[in-house]
Formats: structure tokens, sequence, C-alpha cells
């Protein structure tokens, strides 16, 4: 028999309102199918720049072609490292979250953006230096190369953007529609994160592979 | 739940101003109504649809006698890449996805709106927004002319030093955003917004085919972006993807392309099945022969689909172990749509066939296809490919599956709906005889073509010599399309005519078992006064349920007149899960919209600040959009 | 009104047709080499099942349109349980005329058409394409000729596929399947011809505004004839009109083609110092007679509009000494 009672989540005001409806529903919310999608769109066109990066360098015959440096290793390495650490208050602020402990949620939002900044700032200095030794326009590695890095940091960027306007949104108060978007923000996270160590560990790996 | 007793009436009211959309011409450009925007895109469409129908008139007109001088060779490249493009990406996709999926779905599954209703419309100016851009393009004499497969060294800076290759490549791009927020869309809506009691096994084969045709698109359109990407980026900026003296690939092109496009032609044709299997029930009378089997195959056609591309490379000299490796997964593919076409016949003998005018274009879509799908087959054994590949043989066999599999269907859901969005009936003499026409019309344009590119006769040559031996069968294929398109004309006539001069439809003239039945024609702003409960695969046939759900109304059970609000069910069993504020009215589609378009502009001139500026305009608007929660307007 | 009319005539009717349709130089189903032979057989077989196919389901169709003229009002729907034999005899059928097609053409005529190995062939020619012409090397580069190639009779020739600009695609119909021309890869192809005769080939690779005019001819030739053909070709080019020749030097032709034995050496038209042994010009598009020459040169663009070379102004006694020049190119 169906039931035909079900609760008006988009009424809660209260974090203790909110928390209590999100565990008295069922099953996921749209919003975080709405992430899944876009993960799975975004994921897929990564997964084509990696999939041309391995595919050119198949077929070279010396990659990186003579005069452009190696890749450094543990440095780039640590710093995804770090980056995938960032998941850890994420999914935290996420339990949070639906637990209905609102400044916790907030603390743990802050402290994984401002290790997300740090690594960003670093990333696009790195990025400045490595453009001054070889130039995407000189031949197909770089080409690669710079679109592959390029577009995992401007997904990085991305999700400090939407921390930042989680924040705003979350310091006003808590609502079902904050909520799903902290847990969908937290799935985008792990998918950059996980996204950054294949793609440094692809880019860096010409020592090992 | 109400706790305060309101008659019948009272609620429908209180839903009615809930619902409704914004008067004029403000409350198009701010709605959020999926049936509203289902119809932008019909329209839109429609006008493409005729571009691009005149880009082959023109074609043919070229090709009626050797040697001819109505299009030169500029002109004619111009004309058969644009007709690609916009036949494809600016028809098929946005004619089935956009209008029939975003008008149909919620629908049918019994939901007042898709999941993201802005985000929807956002979709439809995105795409509208990327039709306007390729065709300044042609405007402003930077028309592409590289084929609708762009391949490159073709069409890189070397080859095609006018910003032809650029306006290809960032159209594509920006068209595919409107196609990957629709399918999200879809997918989303499908999952999560059916009504209580249709579990995963009781959606509608004409979803199931739609959520195929979404899923496709999501993991099939990035590998064309990123293609798009690289092409834009070595015209402009001097990047070596495609150069092969610099540790570049030509093929890196052709694979990401063809990754891309293999799917695509699934997705073309996996909505028409599902407007065939809507529309055999409901003229048979009879379930659907084998439902699991035509769901699972639908789905299945799709993923297997991501597997092949490389047979639209037999002939660029891949090793024989991947030609032939290939060629066993195309073979593979044949399963599931051989499961579907049975299916579909088998329903028809078994059934009570109707066979009025939306049941003639299902009938010939069948035939069409099975004849399209059989050289397609032809095409598993690789030498004959490398034979026929690249020439007319080619050109037939994709257009009678195009058009004998996508648009058929599309005409025959335009007469089969056609009662459910404008209350009227059409008349039924003249819309068979159109299909007659078109059939024949068809036929005497496509068959030729099998024969001609036997004889030899190369794709997307502007001009052939006479003593080839071709030219009969073209004069015929030009005459072939002359009367397609008058058949074409008159089927368009007829539906204005029927407008305008019909007799009332009610909410279901043909007793069909899908729930966009089960209410008015047209439907409300709110589709259904009551969320129906659903109990079967075939809803709009379980008179019992309808019957309790009409007594609902007075009782205020599932009406959810308190606010603009919608149902969420579980994913997999549809239980009833939680009721959501949904967006009302909203400028910042259309703001968004807007920006986007200024971006592509901006690249497409080379002005990467001003892009740049459009686009921190774009994270303004997203936030501004974001700004108020939708339980809060 | 009858359904319709049963797909498998239909097709049987344009293959007749397609026999009546001869004429045609580029007539996949005119094999002359057992490569196309194969292909063609391969293709006669499997139009005969299709067409059983497209037969069987149009008759489906029919019995539908059939069943609905004897069923009188109030009649129940059909059983479904002869569907699943129906479905599984039909599924069956499908999945065992797949699997032959793949055998036969995947793993035995496939046999025939891959490129042979070097060493199994007699002789290699390189293949060029550029846009819109086909350069043709013999023998390590020492004769050059363009659109037009001679081979031995019954002779297994390897043919080297590349690009110079675009890819183009290198197909002679009744010879062989095609294979595309790619800049920096290498393809090859097999030609073997059964009997003595000219093939028609064509660009089959969208390559731009002159696509439809990048045709090349395949001259079988009995080996002695062939010889002779090569051995002259292989000569740098006889003397001829001295005046025509400073024409040809001092006027733009020089810049754009050459002339193996003269100053001439452009590499963005064709090469030109046997162009009098040749049947055609411009890609199969004119006959090489002196006033189709004439026409070429003055008006080229009009003949082939777009293509690599401008319309050459010449009037009176220059053009006259250029056209005998290039007659004497023999």
């Amino acid at each position: 028999m169906t039931d035909y009672a079900a609760p008006r989540t988009s009424r809660a005001r209260t974090p203790v309102e909110v928390s209590r409806l999100a565990a008295q529903r069922l099953g996921l919310p749209a919003g975080w199918w709405g992430m899944l999608m876009l993960i799975a769109s975004e994921g897929t066109l990564m997964g084509c720049f990696l999939a041309t990066y391995w595919y050119l360098r198949i077929r070279a015959p010396h990659w990186p072609p003579d005069g452009i440096p190696e890749p450094r290793v543990v440095v780039p390495m640590t710093l995804a490292g770090v980056l995938l650490l960032t998941s850890v208050p994420m999914h935290l602020a996420s339990r949070a979250v639906r637990a209905g402990r609102l400044a916790a949620t907030r603390w743990f939002l802050l402290i994984a953006l401002l290790v997300q900044t740090g690594y960003f700032a670093y990333e696009v200095d790195d990025f400045g230096n490595q453009l001054r030794s070889f130039q995407p326009a000189r031949d197909a590695y770089a080409s690669i190369y710079y679109t592959l890095l390029g577009a995992d940091h401007g997904h990085v960027l991305i999700g400090m953007l939407l921390n930042v306007w989680l924040l705003l949104k979350l310091s006003t108060g808590l609502t079902m529609y904050r909520l799903n978007a902290t847990v969908a923000i937290a799935w985008y996270w792990h998918f950059v994160n996980v996204l950054t160590v294949v793609v440094i560990g692809s880019l860096t790996s010409v020592h090992v592979v | 739940m109400a706790t305060i007793e309101f008659p019948a009436e009272q609620r429908v009211d209180r839903l009615e101003r809930q619902w409704q959309s914004k008067p004029g011409v403000l409350g198009w450009l701010t709605t959020t109504d999926h049936k509203r925007i289902g119809i932008l895109y019909f329209w839109t469409t429609l006008v493409l649809f005729g571009i691009g129908g005149t880009e082959a008139m023109l074609m043919r007109t070229q090709l009626i006698e050797p040697n001819n001088h109505v299009l030169g060779p500029a002109s004619y490249d111009r004309v058969f890449t644009l007709h690609g493009i916009t036949m494809i990406f600016f028809f098929i996709i946005p004619m089935t996805t956009g209008a029939f999926g975003n008008y149909l779905v919620p629908l049918m599954i019994g939901a007042r709106d898709m999941a993201f209703p802005r985000m929807n419309m956002l979709s439809y100016w995105v795409f509208l927004g990327s039709g306007i851009f390729l065709y300044l393009g042609l405007a402003s004499g930077n028309g592409p002319n590289g084929a609708w497969f762009g391949f490159t060294p073709l069409t890189l800076r070397l080859f095609d030093p006018s910003r032809g290759a650029d306006f290809y490549a960032l159209a594509l791009i920006f068209n595919g955003i409107a196609s990957s927020l629709t399918s999200s869309n879809l997918i989303v809506t499908m999952f999560k917004l059916r009504a209580p009691g249709m579990s995963f096994n009781r959606l509608p084969t004409f979803c199931y085919a739609f959520l195929a045709a979404a899923f496709g698109l999501l993991f099939a359109l990035p590998a064309l972006s990123a293609d798009c990407i690289y092409l834009f980026l070595d015209r402009n900026h001097g990047t070596h993807f495609f150069d092969p003296s610099k540790g570049g690939s030509n093929l890196l092109w052709q694979h990401l392309f063809w990754f891309f496009g293999h799917p695509e032609v699934y997705i073309l044709i996996v909505p028409a099945f599902g407007i065939a299997t809507a529309i055999i029930p409901a003229f048979t009378q009879r379930k659907i022969v084998a439902y699991p089997l035509v769901a699972i195959a639908e789905l299945l056609v799709v993923f297997i689909g991501f597997g092949v591309w490389a047979h639209h490379m037999f002939v660029v000299g891949m090793p024989t172990i991947s030609v032939v490796f290939f060629a066993a997964a195309t073979a593979m593919v044949v399963i599931p749509s051989a499961i579907q076409v049975f299916s579909w016949c088998m329903s028809l003998i078994t059934g009570m066939p109707r066979f009025r005018t939306p049941l003639l274009f299902i009938a010939g879509f069948i035939w069409m296809f099975v004849n399209g799908g059989l050289t397609g087959i032809m095409f598993v054994a690789v030498p004959f490919d490398q034979q026929v590949h690249d020439t007319y043989f080619v050109i037939a066999h994709f257009h009678y599956i195009i058009f004998g599999a996508a648009v058929f269907p599309i005409f025959g859901g335009m007469y089969y709906w056609f009662p459910k969005l404008t209350g009227k009936l059409y008349f039924e003499r003249p819309g068979q005889i159109c299909f007659w026409v078109i059939f024949a019309g068809t036929n005497l344009l496509f068959f030729p073509m099998y024969i001609v590119g036997l004889l030899g006769m190369p794709r997307q040559i502007y001009t052939y010599s006479s003593g080839m031996g071709w030219d009969a069968y073209n004069a015929a294929e030009s005459a072939g399309a002359y009367l397609t398109a008058l058949g074409i004309v008159l089927l368009f006539a007829n539906l204005v005519v029927s407008y305008f001069k019909g007799e009332p439809a009610g909410p279901d003239p043909w007793n069909a078992p899908t729930l966009e039945w089960a209410t008015s024609s047209p439907p409300p702003d709110f589709n259904f006064a009551v969320i129906p409960t659903v109990s079967s695969a075939y809803p709009n046939w379980d008179a019992e349920d309808r019957e309790r759900d009409a007594r609902k109304l007075a009782d205020g059970v599932m009406v959810l007149e308190e606010g603009h609000e919608q149902p969420v069910s579980t994913t997999v069993d549809g239980r009833f899960a939680e009721v959501i504020e949904m967006p009302h009215s909203s400028p910042w589609p259309l703001v968004l919209g807007v920006c986007i378009a200024l971006v592509f502009g901006a690249l497409v001139i080379g002005h990467y600040g001003i892009a740049g500026i459009f686009g921190v305009l774009c994270l303004l608007s997203l936030f501004g959009w974001h700004w108020k929660e939708p339980q809060e307007s | 009104m009858k359904r319709r009319r049963s797909g498998g005539g239909l097709v049987v009717l344009a293959a007749v047709l397609l026999l009546a349709g001869c004429g045609s130089q580029t007539n996949t189903l005119a094999p002359h080499a057992p490569a196309a032979k194969s292909i063609d057989s391969l293709w006669w077989w499997v139009l005969g099942g299709c067409s059983f196919g497209l037969a069987f389901v149009t008759g489906l169709l029919v019995l539908a349109w059939v069943r609905r003229r004897s069923m009188g009002p109030g009649r129940e729907p059909g059983e479904r349980a002869g569907w699943i034999v129906i479905l599984t005899l039909g599924i069956g059928t499908m999945v065992v005329g797949l699997c032959a097609l793949f055998i036969v053409g995947d793993v035995f005529t496939i046999r025939s058409t891959e490129a042979p190995a070097a060493a199994a062939t007699a002789m290699t020619v390189r293949a060029v394409g550029h846009q819109w012409y086909w350069e043709f090397d013999y023998a390590n580069g020492r004769a050059v000729t363009a659109d037009e190639m001679h081979i031995p009779v019954r002779t297994e020739v390897l043919v080297q596929v590349d690009s110079a600009d675009v890819i183009h695609s290198f197909w002679v119909p009744e010879l062989n399947r095609k294979i595309d021309a790619i800049p920096g890869q290498q393809n090859a192809i097999g030609l073997y011809a059964d009997k003595p005769g000219v093939y028609r080939g064509e660009c089959l690779q969208y390559c731009g505004l002159q696509h439809a005019h990048m045709g090349f001819l395949v001259f079988a030739d009995p080996p002695a004839q062939y010889r002779k053909w090569l051995a002259n070709q292989e000569r740098p080019a006889r003397a001829s009109s001295a005046a025509g020749r400073r024409v040809f030097m001092q006027g733009p032709c020089s810049s754009c083609h050459t002339i193996r034995g003269t100053p001439a050496h452009g590499t963005v038209g064709p090469d030109l110092t046997h162009l009098a042994t040749r049947t055609t010009l411009a890609g199969v598009v004119l006959p090489n007679h002196p006033g189709d020459l004439r026409e070429w040169i003055l008006h080229n663009q009009k003949v082939k509009p777009g293509n690599r070379m401008p319309d050459i102004d010449l009037v009176g006694r220059p053009l006259k000494a250029l056209l005998a020049y290039l007659d004497g190119l023999k």
C-alpha cells in the first residue's frame, strides 16, 4: 500500500528540524543526483584529456620529448596528497550538517577551503613557472600537459568557489536546500581530489612507467 | 496533509494559482514550465529543420544533373557541412530530448515538472544561442566547410584560414552544454520524480528510451568537447594536438570524434524507438510484447554503442586485429535492435492494429529502419565496408536510419500527441496521404543512393562528370527530394488546418496506456490535480486506480496545493519520500544564457579578455540564480 | 490498399538495374582483381541474406495489416505464447547470419584485401595525395608522374599511400578497397590487375574544394609495355621548343611545377616531365588534347574553381610556343 505521508522538507528552518527531516526522508535528494550527473560529465571530459595524454604518450618515441625537463615527482604528488586529505574535512562537514551541527559544519568547510586555497595558490605559481620554461605551442607533449593540468586546476577553482558560496549561505542558517548543497559539494570535492591524484600521477609517472 | 477541508474545485483553484505562468511575453521569457519549454524547443527546432531541409534541397538541385552550376564548390561545401550539423545537433537531438522529452516525460511519470526547472529553461536558451551563433558564422562569411565531422588537417588554420572551423568547434561545445543540461535533467527527473508506486519496472518504455539517450549524451558529448577544444587551441594558440611532426596525430581527432559520433547516432534513434513503443500499444490496444526485453534493449543499444566507434575508421590503416575487434563489437550491437524490431512487429500482429496516421508512420519507420539497419549489418564485413566507405552507399544507409528511424517517428509522434497539446483532433485522411507521399518520396530519394554508391560515387562532391553512369540515379534522387519536401509541407499544413478546424479531442481519444492521457487536453499548468498512484506499467488502463485518484481530490490526499509542490520518490521502488518546493518563474536562466552566449561570441573573435569578463558575469549570474532558495520565492 | 511491395523484390530489381549500369569505370561490382572479386562475391551473398531479412519483416508488417482486416469488433488481442518462439527463431537466425558474415568477411575475405607484405610484392609505387592531384613515384623517385599510374598486369604491386597536406583516400574500385592517405602515416595497399585495361581511381575522403575532381587512372599494361613506359618516365625531359621552354622557365610555371632535367623544381603542382604521355589532365577532368590544355592554362579556375593554379595570362606567340613545348614533353 502506498503511504501518502512524507515530510515537506523545504519547510524546515532550524538545524534541528532540518536534521530530523533529512533522517526521516527516504532515499537521496534530487540535488545529489544532479551533482552525480555533473561529476559523470566532467569526469568523462577529464577522462578524454587523460586518454589523449596516454594515446600521444604511447605513440611517442621519447616522452617528454628532448629539450623538455622531466616533471618533478615528490612535490606535485605530495601536494596532490594534501588536496586529497581535504576530503576528510569535507566528509566531516557532510556528516555534521546531517546531524544538524551547523557550527561544526562551517568550521570543517573553512578548514578545507583554507588548505584548498593554499594548494591552488602554489599550483598557480608553479604553472606560471613552468610556462616560462616550455610553452604549450612547443609540441604535442606541452599541448596536452598544460591542457590536462590546467583543466584540473580549473576544477579545483570551481570547487573553491562552491565552498565560498556554501559558507556564505550557511552563515545565515540551515535549510534542507543548504544541507543538500553541502552533501553534494562534498561529493564534488571527492571527485576533484581523486581526479587530481590521477592527473598528477599520470603526468609525473614518466619516471616510473 | 490538509487539516482544513476544501471542496475539490477550490483545491484546483489553489493549484492553478500556484502553477500558472506569468502572462505575456515576459511569462514566456521567464517560464520554468516544462510544457512551455517543450513548445519553445518544438518551434525553434522546426525552423532549424526547415533550414536544414533547404540545404538538402539546394544540394539535390545542384546534383540533379552533371556539371551543374547552381552551387559552386565553396558554397556546396558549406551547405553540406551545415546540413549535417543542423539536422543532427539542431533538429533531431533538441526535437526529441528537448521538445518531446521535456513536454512528455514529466506527464508520463505523473510529475508536475522536471527535476531542475530553471536549468531546463537555461538549456533552451543555450540551445537557441548556439543555433544563432552557428548561423551568424555563415552570415558573416565564416560558414564552416569541413563536413559535419570536421576531420583535421582540413579544419586546421593552414587549410581553413577563415573563422569557419572556429565557429564549428565553438558551436558544438556551446550546443553540447544545452544537451548535457537536458540529459542531466531527464535522468534525475526519471530517477526521482516518478509518481508513488511507479517502480523502475513500471516506467514506460518511452521513458526508458529517453533515459538511454540521456545517458548516451552525458557520456558521449565530453569527447566531442575535448576534440573541439583541441581544434580551437591548434587553430588559435599554436598547439600541436593534430600535428604529426610535433608528436600529435590526426587520428586523435577521429578517435575522439567517433567515440562521440557513434553513440550519437544511437542517441538520434533511441528516443524515436521510445515514441514507437508509446504509439504501438495505443493503436493495438495491447501491452507491448516483451516489455522487460524492450526496456533493457533500449539501454543496451546505447551502452554497446560506446564500444564500436572505430568502425567509422576501417580505412585509416589500423592494424587488422583492431579492425576485426570493432567489427565483432558492431555485430553485437545489432542484437538489441533486432529484439526491438521483433517486439514491435509481434505487438502489431497480436494486437488489434488500427492503422491511423501515427501507426502508419511507425510501420513506415520499422520498414525504413530495417532497410537501413541491414545495410549497416553489411558493414560488419570489413572488406565490403572498405569498398563503399565514403560513397553514396553510406549516405543511403544512414539516411534510411535517420530519416526512417528518427524522423518518421517524430512525424508520427506529432500526429499522436497533437490532440494532447492542442485539445483538437487532426484530420485523418490527409494525414494518411501525407504519410504515403513522404514514404514514396524518401524511398525514391535514398534508394538509388545505394546503387550509385556501389557504382563508385563519392560523398561530399559538388558535381560529377557525365559518363560515370550516375546521371539517371541522381535525377531520380532529386525528384524524390522534391516529392518528400511536398509531403512534409502537406503534413504541416494538415496540422495547421486541424489546429483551427479540428474536432475537440477530450483527454484521451486513443485509450492510450500512459499517464499523459489521464489529464485534460491540453494539460493544466499543474499537470495533475491529484498526483497519480501507479500500480502497473500501463497506468491509464488501470481504471480503478484512476477513479481512486479522482476521489482523493476532495479529501486533499496527494493534491499538494499548499505551495509549488512536487513529490519525490525513491529511485528504484518509487516509494513516496518527500515533498519539495519547485522554483517558479525566474529571469536568471535567460541572464545566464545571454552571458554564456557572450563568452562564446568573444572567444570566436579572439578577444579572450572580454571572454574572461563575460565568464565572470556567468559566475555572478549563477550566484544571483542561487541567491533565493525555491521555498523563499 | 496493399501494404507495400516486397522489400526483397525491390532489392533484386535494383541489382538488375545495377548490372545494366555499366559504362561506369568505378563499379565495385565489376571487379578485375582477386581482392575486388572476393568482395564482390561476398556482397552478392550478403545482399541475398539481407533481402530475405527485409522481405521477412515486410511480411510481418503485411501480416499485421491483413490481420487487422480479418478481425471483427470486440475480439480479444492474441495470445502471447507464439511470440517467444518467433523471437528466439528470429534472433537465433540473426546471430547465425552475423557469425557467418563475420567469419567469411573478417577472417577469410580480409586476407586478400589487407596490404601485402613488401616481400610478397614484385614492385612498389608511392602514391602521394595533394590538393587536388595524385603524385606517383616510381623507383625511389627516379620517375615521378601525376594522375596516371601504370602497373604491369598480373603483378602484385605494393602502393604506399601518403599525403602532402590533408587526408585523402586512394581508391580503385575495380581492383581493391580504399585506403586513406594520412599525413604523417605510412599506409599501404596491394593492386593486382587480372587483365590489361584502364581502371579509374578516385579520392574518397573529402579534402576541400576540388575533392570532386581528384580522379586518377591506373593502366595495367603487358609487362614489356610497362617496362618501356617506366624507362621513358625515368628519363629527364626531352628537348622541345626552346621558345616555349623559355616561356615556361621565365613565367610563373616553373615556380610550381617540376620538369626533371630543367631548372624547374616547383612542388606545388604536379610533375610535368612527361606530360604529353598522359591521356587526361587535372585529375581526369579534361582529355589531354592541345585545345583542352590551352583551356586549362588560360581558364583553369573555371574548369576546377579553387584549384591552386591561377589562370595564366598568355596570348599569341608565347602561348603557342608554350603549348608546343608542353606537347613535346613525351
